[in-house]
């Protein structure tokens, strides 16, 4: 009956947190803004002319880094580059001195004037002589109502969650635009799927590289590499904010910034708790570009249980799960001060304080089977083999040298049941290592043998 | 290496030493000295977190009751050395200190010859997490250096030590490191220190007012432990990364030998120098932004002179959305060089693993990883009993899943785990889906729903099905006074049959002033 009412109530949760997370509807301001008017939808734009780095089907740059833009505006670059002659400077004449991510390169909407016939320097009071459609204000204006006259879409560009100077790369660094930005020359309107990718970024701004190069030399000027290329700073914060604390922001209005599947192999999809070590142990210096110590210490300090380590009700999961090895307990925990407290106060250790154990019971196999002879497939000896970190955690010395230390040193002695009774716990190939191990610690030699003992002096 | 016999029980001798006072006073003086600062930013933190459950033994009594109060301080300095030039010498002081406090603990078990005495069992311990001075960028950007108690992280382990640490960069991009002083250790240690950097094995601590017979192999930790490391970085060649590393560390105690109260002669101790621990690792990594990643460490033991753990993975970028990877690991189980456990008869665990991860958009993710874990014996345990033979290597084979995705919606995420690990020994299965949400600027929620089985075929008595929820609400004051700041709330309730009903009701508090 109480289990029905468990599987019940909890059956009424799920239903609970199922319709609590369906009902749920995107915030207003998370709906993806689309540009209108492309030659190609930014989906549809061929590989070859999106930039450098691109992937097929990447849904374009990062949305944190350059958040969603509206640009309800028709244009058509390859008719202006390719058929009428401009540069990329004609009319993104700013790209040479910007040195700030935020300043807006599009030309001013007076740019287009001169040949389009407008007069667009009262914003509020647009006016145009040009009966030809180019002229009209629906030629450029997508959404452009001409009941409501002189009124059109705003376009909304948010200011990039970076650093970045044109000037030193188009004009000191002599980049091409399309480096960076694609062939824009064959499309028409040109959407946020033509900013930079990271990915071409990092080939010439080397990750980890050290900054002994560049530190001597003041920002802006030129440094020249080992083969006479101008080499650029691999350090994060070059491109990325950063905090006064010198670590990368990673947290913006638009989201998380979190490292491409690509970067060092450090994707941080739903198994990368499982899979950090294999790169904070290698490198820590670059996961120390986004999280202080004290982020790892959060969960390695062994004191703070994380959920996702430890799921609910691991404490009674936890016996078969430190057996298993999975996981892997002295990443976080010492085991004869952690796991061996909280087992002495909850009485299950061989040693520990007799007030604990007056209801105890047999925790492990029955003892004819368990530490008896002959060795059965139950016996205690190859679970310690298997996986020995696993008895360390309830085990101290002393219960295992009751039997394996040599006679004359172990055991709870003549009075109470007898001494060591010498059982060789040792590997295949011990008496290999022995000397190396007693002359740099005699301590866990001594703990067993006497001085004395003829197998310690095989070893001296 | 001095060894010496006593009769008597020894009386311990516990000098107090100043060196967290020395150590904060240095950095104190640091601060003092350092030019007028203009830019420098201090950060203050605060985390608290009480929490409240029992656990039991497996036969009802004792039980063990939890009343958690955790406080975590830190305070941060930055650009202690004025203005920050991204490019210029950087000086900075960071510092972190916990307070976990159990005020579930009987007296009785703090309580010296008590039948309920717990060795090292302290009700509020104090733990300086870290609190060291930095420099980075020194000498042209060639020279860093930590002064203090501090981390060091590679392929050798998640470690913490008190004393100095050097960096030297090379234009080549070749870093090199040396660092020197103590392991942070725990018990009658005056700075403050946790076991959990200790090597395995043993317990150390603080032994004032014992009886050399009492616990006896509850060591005396009263003197420092010398530690020194190296490290060889090769960096900054974008596509290849590898770190050398060798550490060492000394016990110097006085330590207790003799596991009996009445074993023969009476009590043994020996003195000197002894190796705690000394290994090398090295790791590398080769990536390919367009073709995936390599990835292998391996951790040699001179103590025990084994190689100690040995991994390595393979990760191909098989498309903008899908990595698929394997992974090798092979560990075997290191204990602290006073410890008998390393010259126990023990095997490598192996793993043996690939993986998946597709990224469908940018707000829906999924992983799947599986393969098999394997332990070793010196010889069969089918047949041993008949026919010993230590020679031939016995295998036990387990089987692993693990499954994990997340959808991120307008407000919240949706994320699902499950998976878990079967074999001859017994398993363990389950999964839990977790959901967050927010609820405007100030509110939040979380709800994790749970379901896992298991068994022990050592235990049959102990399998159990377990059903679980947790609900959890969150509120956050607005930026007025805090940079950050949450108020939280949860309930955890699990039901299973082994001990029924529990629960667990966690509050806390984390705040941030910036200055």
């Amino acid at each position: 009956m109480k289990s029905r009412v468990d599987l019940l109530l909890l059956l009424t949760l799920l239903s609970a947190f199922l319709a609590w997370c369906g009902g749920s509807r995107a915030l207003a301001g998370d709906k993806p803004l689309v540009a209108t008017g492309a030659l190609f939808d930014s989906g549809d734009v061929p590989d070859a002319l999106r930039p450098p780095g691109a992937f097929k089907g990447d849904e374009g740059p990062s949305p944190v880094v350059f958040p969603a833009q509206a640009m309800p505006l028709r244009f058509n670059h390859k008719r202006h580059v390719k058929e009428l002659g401009m540069s990329c400077t004609t009319c993104h004449d700013a790209a040479r001195t910007s040195q700030k991510s935020a300043d807006l390169l599009l030309p001013p909407a007076t740019r287009c004037d001169g040949c389009h016939g407008t007069n667009h320097r009262v914003l509020s009071a647009v006016t145009t002589d040009e009966p030809r459609p180019l002229g009209q204000c629906s030629f450029c204006h997508t959404g452009y109502d001409p009941e409501r006259p002189n009124v059109v879409e705003r376009v909304l560009l948010p200011k990039p969650n970076l650093r970045f100077n044109h000037q030193k790369h188009v004009t000191i660094a002599r980049v091409p635009c399309a480096r960076c930005h694609g062939q824009v020359e064959e499309l028409k309107l040109a959407t946020r799927d033509q900013l930079p990718r990271m990915k071409e970024c990092v080939s010439c701004h080397v990750l980890g590289s050290t900054e002994t190069a560049s530190a001597s030399a003041p920002l802006g000027a030129k440094s020249i590499g080992a083969r006479g290329r101008l080499k650029a700073s691999g350090a994060c914060s070059t491109c990325h904010l950063s905090e006064a604390n010198g670590l990368l922001t990673t947290t913006f209005g638009s989201g998380k910034l979190l490292p491409p599947p690509w970067l060092h192999d450090s994707g941080h999809g739903s198994d990368f708790i499982e899979r950090h070590k294999t790169v904070a142990g290698d490198d820590s210096k670059f996961c120390a570009n986004c999280h202080q110590e004290r982020f790892c210490v959060s969960c390695h300090d062994g004191n703070v249980r994380p959920r996702r380590i430890h799921p609910n009700d691991f404490l009674s999961q936890h016996p078969i799960a430190a057996r298993e090895n999975n996981p892997r307990c002295t990443s976080c925990h010492q085991q004869q001060s952690f796991c061996l407290t909280c087992h002495q106060r909850a009485g299950i250790t061989m040693s520990g304080p007799i007030g604990n154990f007056a209801n105890r019971g047999r925790f492990h196999p029955p003892k004819s089977v368990w530490t008896d002879g002959p060795r059965t497939a139950a016996h205690h000896a190859w679970e310690a083999e298997r996986n020995l970190n696993a008895c360390v955690s309830c085990h101290q010395e002393r219960d295992c040298a009751t039997c394996h230390a040599t006679r004359g040193v172990g055991g709870p002695g003549p009075n109470i049941g007898g001494t060591g009774q010498g059982i060789n716990p040792h590997p295949v190939g011990f008496g290999s290592r022995c000397q190396q191990a007693l002359r740099q610690n005699a301590r866990p030699c001594l703990t067993c043998h006497t001085p004395s003992d003829p197998e310690l002096l095989k070893c001296r | 290496m001095r060894f010496r016999v006593v009769v008597a029980s020894r009386p311990a001798e516990m000098r107090a030493r100043g060196v967290a006072v020395w150590l904060l006073a240095g950095v104190a003086g640091s601060l003092s000295v350092a030019r007028p600062a203009r830019a420098y930013e201090t950060e203050i933190d605060a985390s608290i977190a009480t929490q409240y459950y029992t656990l039991s033994s497996p036969w009802g009594d004792p039980q063990v009751r939890r009343r958690r109060y955790t406080e975590t301080l830190g305070l941060a300095v930055w650009n202690i050395q004025g203005e920050d030039d991204p490019r210029g010498p950087r000086l900075s002081f960071q510092s972190r200190v916990r307070l976990d406090a159990d005020f579930g603990q009987s007296s009785a078990e703090r309580q010296l010859r008590d039948p309920h005495y717990i060795p090292g069992l302290q009700e509020s311990p104090l733990d300086l997490m870290y609190a060291y001075l930095e420099g980075q960028r020194y000498l042209g950007g060639q020279l860093g250096f930590r002064l203090g108690r501090q981390y060091v992280f590679d392929t050798l382990g998640f470690w913490s030590f008190d004393g100095g640490l050097l960096t030297l960069s090379t234009p080549a991009n070749i870093v090199f490191e040396a660092y020197a002083g103590f392991e942070q250790r725990g018990g009658g240690m005056p700075t403050f220190g946790t076991r959990r950097f200790e090597s395995q094995g043993v317990y150390r601590g603080d032994r004032t007012g014992y009886e050399a017979t009492y616990y006896p192999l509850f060591l005396d930790e009263s003197r420092l432990a010398p530690a020194a490391g190296l490290a060889v970085e090769a960096s900054g060649f974008g596509f290849l990364h590898s770190r050398l590393s060798y550490r060492k560390v000394i016990n110097r105690d006085e330590v207790n030998v003799s596991p009996f109260l009445d074993a023969g002669a009476g009590q043994y101790f020996l003195s000197g120098n002894r190796t705690s621990s000394e290994r090398v690792g090295y790791s590398l990594r080769a990536d390919s932004a367009s073709v995936g990643a390599l990835n292998g460490s391996v951790v040699y033991d001179f103590y025990n002179q084994i190689f100690s753990e040995y991994a390595a993975n393979a990760n191909a970028y098989l498309s903008s959305r899908v990595t698929a990877g394997v992974s090798f690991e092979r560990y075997t189980p290191t204990f602290d060089g006073d410890s008998i456990f390393n010259w126990f008869a023990h095997s490598p665990t192996t793993s043996a693993l690939g993986r998946a991860d597709v990224r469908f958009s940018r707000r829906l993710q999924a992983t799947l990883s599986g393969g098999v874990r394997w332990f070793e014996t010196e010889g069969l345990s089918s047949s041993y009993a008949s026919s010993p033979d230590v020679n031939r290597i016995g295998r036990l084979y387990d089987l692993s899943i693990d499954a994990g995705g997340r959808y991120d919606y307008g407000r919240g995420s949706l994320a699902l785990r499950g998976g878990g690990e079967s074999g001859q020994r017994g398993h363990r299965w389950g999964g839990d889906v977790t959901g967050r949400r927010r609820f405007g600027p100030r509110y939040d929620g979380m709800c994790v729903l749970s379901l896992w089985d298991w068994s022990d075929a050592l235990r049959p008595d102990r399998d159990a099905t377990s059903l679980g929820y947790v609900l959890g609400a969150g509120f956050t004051p607005g930026p007025n006074f805090f940079a950050r700041s949450r108020l939280g709330f949860e309930l955890e309730h699990e039901m299973n049959r082994l001990v029924g009903q529990r629960f667990r009701a966690m509050l806390t508090l984390d705040l941030t002033v910036l200055k």
